[in-house]
């Protein structure tokens, strides 16, 4: 499989060439165009109980849309929202991934739904995150453009804005300095990471456009 | 005349320069800055020798090709050269095609403006493929001769057709003339085509150019919707 990420940061979308039976995975709705041989059909991710529990908590599809030939084509998909689209080669490792981040994998890639802890209420990322493990390769999405960043020790991020981060990362929700600060900011509550490893953050959220186009719809 | 796609990416305009006697005419509201010689008026969409009734019967054509009822022109009035500057609506890319001998048609929204030398009809898709490809009732076509501005949601591609290509609806923003469209599944059967999440494509065959957009508005609308605050009244 040959892909191509054009169009990042703005509207990232993904050209990919599939071989000879090779198949790919995408999140239903994705694709925008492809070769008029491809097959397409569904496929469920994992075991009856995980795609149930994905769908239900992971703010994911029960079903994944599966595309496929004998001969190979092309295909591209993009996100449904404006945004970057980052990819990342998985080789018996895992990644962490926000609820509704997911785009696409090669069929060796498992994704399940994990519950964060009672922490991850106050994350702003939803209480469950889909963990991304196995062999393959993995396509995420953000809102707005990724940045990536090298973790060493202590790293703060605005909760809202955390795409993906390796599992050797740990984080904890805490205020801005004291309760004034923490109010007054405008940041409120925020991620405190520790650890090493890599986290993907997003430059914008969803939530702060649908704020800021709220008092201009008429 | 010189057409500039002036700011690329997500915040995509053109700038159109005007000599003398030339004009260019785009959908009402799409001006955003013009040098001070530019006389801008407002034209109705009557084709030559066509009275009020032939006005009022393209004008509510083009709205529903998702149109302004008015076009705009643009021409310089004091002999000297000018600029006029024009951007869409909503984020996206910018794109100049060239018409003739190729004509061109535009899904419903994507025309932005057209040099004076191309002449704008409205093309009804038919019920069917009008209900079902995202796209509207109504296409506008773009024939004769000179440059074409089209708005996209995202990122703009040009595909070259050569046997057939398939292309999810809400995705097209403009095709030319030659290629022809058939709405149908996206492939296997009807339940795996609404399983995978795509449901109706547009299958395009024959010989020409298609101009996709990266995104669909209304995948962006599933997502943002929920998050707005419930409509008063």
């Amino acid at each position: 499989m040959r892909f191509e990420v054009k169009g990042n940061p703005s509207y990232g979308e993904v050209d990919v060439d599939l071989g000879p039976n090779e198949t790919l995975l995408i999140e239903p709705g994705a694709m925008s165009r492809m070769s008029s041989n491809l097959n397409s059909s569904f496929q469920r991710q994992g075991g009856l109980f995980s795609a149930m529990f994905r769908k239900m908590f992971g703010g994911e599809n029960f079903f994944l849309g599966k595309y496929e030939h004998p001969d190979g084509g092309k295909l591209t998909f993009a996100p449904s929202t404006p945004g970057h689209v980052e990819h990342r080669q998985l080789t018996n490792n895992s990644l962490n991934i926000m609820a509704g981040c997911f785009l696409a994998c090669t069929p060796g890639v498992n994704i399940k739904a994990k519950f964060g802890g009672f922490k991850a209420f106050f994350s702003g990322e939803g209480a469950f995150l889909l963990e991304a493990s196995g062999n393959g390769d993995l396509f995420f999405n953000s809102f707005g453009g990724i940045i990536e960043k090298e973790i060493n020790g202590d790293f703060i991020v605005d909760t809202g804005h955390v795409v993906a981060f390796e599992p050797s990362l740990n984080y904890k929700i805490s205020g801005m300095g004291n309760w004034k600060s923490t109010m007054l900011s405008g940041e409120g509550l925020v991620m405190t990471f520790s650890g090493v490893g890599k986290i993907y953050l997003q430059t914008r959220t969803v939530d702060g456009i649908a704020s800021w186009l709220t008092p201009r719809l008429i | 005349m010189n057409v500039k796609i002036d700011t690329e990416g997500a915040f995509g305009s053109a700038l159109i320069t005007l000599d003398a006697g030339e004009k260019f005419v785009s959908e009402a509201g799409a001006m955003y800055r013009a040098s001070s010689n530019m006389e801008i008026s407002v034209e109705s969409r009557k084709k030559k020798d066509e009275g009020m009734w032939g006005a009022l019967k393209s004008g509510i054509k083009a709205m529903f090709a998702g149109e302004s009822f008015f076009l705009s022109t643009y021409t310089p009035n004091d002999g000297q050269a000018g600029e006029v500057g024009l951007a869409p609506t909503h984020q996206g890319e910018v794109r100049s095609v060239k018409v003739g001998p190729e004509v061109w048609i535009c899904s419903g929204g994507s025309y932005l403006g057209s040099s004076g030398g191309i002449t704008l009809d409205t093309q009804y898709q038919g019920l069917t493929k009008g209900m079902f490809s995202k796209e509207g009732l109504v296409f506008v076509q773009a024939s004769g001769e000179g440059d074409l501005l089209v708005n996209g949601f995202g990122r703009i591609s040009s595909i070259d057709v050569s046997g057939g290509i398939t292309v999810d609806n809400g995705h097209l923003i403009a095709f030319t003339e030659g290629l022809e469209y058939t709405i149908s599944k996206a492939g296997g059967g009807w339940i795996s085509s609404m399983m995978s999440g795509e449901g109706l494509v547009m299958k395009f065959s024959g010989q020409g150019k298609v101009l996709v957009q990266s995104h669909d508005p209304s995948r962006l609308g599933g997502v943002l919707g929920p998050l707005l605050p419930p409509r008063e009244g």
